[in-house]
């Protein structure tokens, strides 16, 4: 305080005073009479940001805490820009359970990074790190074996423990291989910290991949006729190979998906949505909170079913699942949600065994704006998420450790605007941490 | 109304709701006083009550008195001043506009400013026409300031004023139902939400429900907002941040308020109008919209009911 008063005193003494009004009148650039006219920096078309909010305990958000809040257990309720996607060109995100990886459009050859937990090496092996990682508090590049220097990242997906990652150059995959979700042999009591093993499947049957998901642990490929490919634990029947075995070679999912072209599926534990160009709804696996409704003698279906009930629901463009419920969008913009937990239909209803909507005026559709609707919706284990044609994000669910991103750590049971900064262009949500790919409005 | 030219008949008819059009740079206590000049210069024009007489008992007491009515030179005009006076008025408004706003502004004559009240606490939906210009900032967020800075404006394009603006919109609902005055965790909240619009339970805090671009051309741009609990200089600094957002700069030019609840500018008197005359015709065409819409007057809706943009 006093040597605040003492330096301003110094400041304004007339001596002082007088130098610095000299040199104010020297200055000839700009012109007295005439403002400066400032040119603000444009973004250019692509141009992408980040947002990270959740759990940062594990590093998964990325972000470099500040040194007084390091120790503490620490989360973000808020949407916050991440530094590195200012640095990197990042084209997609994925966030599995605890950690993030993205991909980046770089010449150096370093086009996916990681960070968050690395118990299982799911982010790669890092020979010159000094002790063993369990985490990456910060993004790391995760060394792909790559023939060809240009070649691109062009899917992600990642489970609890393992990591799937398409290029150009098919597919790879790193971590967790316990259940066989990597697609190569299981190895009984394979050390999997500080394993170096990047599994590569080029093609699925001379085929080229077109997307990949992942559940938790098992993993589904969707070939570019539109034909799925699953392996991975197979407990619940989340395989789909109609038996409940661990399977590693992947293999055709059997059931009502023949002859269908599938142009999506989505899965985040282990129940799995498949939809088809016509907009029919498929599912198998775990079905405990009634997320494939029309089975209700039995828990674990192991092949794939339709979901009768979608279709009445119009024409389904897009599908998400969640850890005990589904959701599926149809193209006039309505959402729909079943099975158990917070579903967005307020707090009354826990439980939905048919698909229920939500109502539209959630979304901000009203007499003022009519021509608002969903364009996109994404599922955590317990959160949701929809992204409208104006790229807003609206969250609701279960909001562990600010996972929503709404400003606080309370449950949301109806969709809430998320005040993210930009356009969202993608959502991924983890178990606990949520990460969006954006477009600078300007 | 019949024709009379007795001004303690129209002094009667007096009482009521009337829509006024104030201009910019002309302040609402200066339209008070101007609508209260004009409205006693017409009343005294016309034909007032006669001069008061008194009884004069004169002559001596044992003689019998001569009794005679004369006029009462203490009710004089030239002694009392003019029958209708300024301060014989009640005269209140029920949406206050600032100085540099133009607009419907709905006030309340003599009875009809208890109505005033009931009106204010209904809270309608006000709808604006906000202009701005581009590439240049004054101190007061408005045209009339000094300008401090000023900024390049070529990348700014169409879609990207729609898309924050839609955004701001967005924001606004979020906000909306954090202000209703309900637990967000409760099934209240959801059931209040589900039905559209909410109007807030605070009275202080501005709230948006539609802000849109309806004319665009470089530099200048022109807004739409619908909002209650708005006030000039929140507008204002609104198109402020708007520049800001859009990486340049931006200052206010404009402000109408065209739209008050079920009052449009059709129905507010110009200032060329603001005689008794066309005061009382607007009475009572406000009157009959009162009367048709009885939630003007005692709102027990939470939602927004008038909804057209």
């Amino acid at each position: 305080m006093f040597k605040l008063v003492r330096n301003y005193s110094k400041l304004s003494s007339p001596k002082v005073r007088q130098k610095l009004t000299a040199t104010n009148t020297k200055s000839p650039n700009p012109p007295p009479n005439e403002l400066p006219v400032f040119q603000y920096p444009v973004s250019q078309s692509s141009d992408r940001r980040v947002y990270v909010w959740g759990l940062a305990g594990h590093g998964a958000l990325g972000l470099q805490p500040p040194i007084a809040k390091r120790k503490k257990f620490l989360f973000y309720h808020k949407p916050n820009r991440l530094r590195f996607a200012e640095q990197h060109r990042v084209i997609d995100i994925e966030s599995g359970y605890g950690f993030t990886v993205f991909a980046v459009d770089s010449k150096d050859g370093n086009i996916l990074w990681g960070n968050g937990i690395n118990t299982d090496s799911q982010l790669g092996y890092d020979a010159a790190a000094k002790d063993p990682q369990n985490v990456v508090p910060l993004p790391k590049p995760i060394h792909l074996p790559l023939k060809n220097p240009s070649s691109q990242v062009t899917g992600l997906a990642a489970g609890r423990a393992h990591l799937l990652v398409l290029t150009t150059e098919g597919l790879f995959t790193l971590g967790n291989n316990g259940y066989g979700q990597c697609g190569r042999p299981i190895i009984v009591d394979e050390d999997y910290t500080n394993n170096t093993i990047v599994h590569h499947i080029p093609d699925i049957k001379g085929e080229r991949i077109k997307s990949v998901t992942a559940g938790q642990d098992h993993s589904i490929l969707l070939s570019e006729s539109g034909q799925v490919y699953t392996f991975g634990w197979g407990a619940d029947g989340q395989t789909g190979l109609a038996h409940y075995r661990n399977e590693y070679k992947p293999s055709l999912v059997k059931g009502d998906l023949a002859g269908e072209n599938i142009v999506k599926v989505a899965c985040m534990a282990d129940c799995v949505l498949a939809l088809s160009d016509k907009g029919t709804v498929f599912g198998w696996g775990n079905s405990e909170y009634g997320q494939l409704p029309s089975l209700v003698d039995n828990h674990q279906i192991n092949i794939a079913t339709e979901i009768q009930e979608c279709r009445s629901l119009g024409h389904v463009v897009d599908i998400a699942a969640g850890g005990s419920f589904c959701m599926v969008l149809n193209s006039d913009g309505n959402v729909f949600v079943w099975g158990y937990g917070i579903l967005g239909v307020g707090p009354a209803v826990q439980r939905a065994k048919e698909p229920t909507m939500i109502p539209a005026t959630l979304f901000g559709f009203n007499a003022y704006s009519r021509n608002n609707r969903v364009s996109q919706i994404y599922c955590g284990i317990s959160q949701l998420a929809a992204v409208t044609d104006n790229g807003d994000l609206y969250m609701w669910g279960c909001n562990k450790f600010g996972s929503l991103g709404l400003g606080n750590i309370e449950d949301q049971f109806f969709p809430l605007k998320v005040a993210v900064g930009a356009q969202v262009k993608k959502v991924s949500c983890g178990v606990d941490h949520t990460v969006t790919l954006c477009k600078p409005y300007i | 109304m019949g024709v009379t030219s007795d001004a303690r008949v129209v002094w009667q008819f007096l009482n009521g709701i009337a829509a006024i059009y104030k201009p910019a740079g002309y302040s609402l206590h200066r339209t008070r006083n101007t609508i209260l000049t004009h409205l006693c210069r017409d009343l005294n024009a016309l034909e007032g009550r006669p001069q008061r007489e008194y009884v004069r008992i004169e002559g001596e007491t044992d003689k019998p008195m001569t009794v005679q009515v004369v006029p009462n030179l203490a009710d004089h005009l030239l002694l009392t001043g003019p029958h209708y006076q300024q301060k014989d008025f009640k005269l209140s408004w029920v949406n206050y506009l600032g100085y540099d706003t133009s607009g419907v502004v709905i006030i309340g004559i003599n009875e009809g400013a208890r109505t005033v009240m009931r009106m204010r606490e209904s809270n309608p939906t006000r709808f604006y026409k906000v202009k701005g210009v581009f590439g240049q900032a004054t101190d007061n967020y408005f045209t009339s300031g000094k300008i401090v800075e000023k900024a390049t404006y070529k990348s700014i394009k169409r879609a990207t004023v729609d898309a924050i603006c839609a955004s701001m919109q967005a924001s606004h609902q979020r906000k909306m139902f954090e202000l209703c005055g309900v637990d967000m965790q409760s099934q209240a909240a959801y059931e209040l939400a589900i039905q559209g619009p909410i109007r807030p339970a605070n009275n202080k805090i501005p709230m948006i429900y539609a802000i849109k671009c309806v004319a665009f051309n470089m530099p200048e741009f022109t807004l739409e907002i619908a909002c209650i609990n708005e006030y000039e200089m929140y507008l204002k600094t609104l198109v402020h941040q708007l520049g800001i957002q859009l990486h340049s700069v931006a200052t206010c030019t404009q402000i109408q308020c065209f739209r008050y609840g079920l009052f449009t500018t059709e129905l507010a008197l110009l200032k060329k109008h603001w005689d008794v005359q066309s005061i009382l015709d607007n009475m009572e065409q406000t009157q009959a919209i009162l009367d048709n819409n009885k939630y003007l007057v005692e709102q027990d809706s939470p939602t927004l009911i008038e909804q057209q943009i």
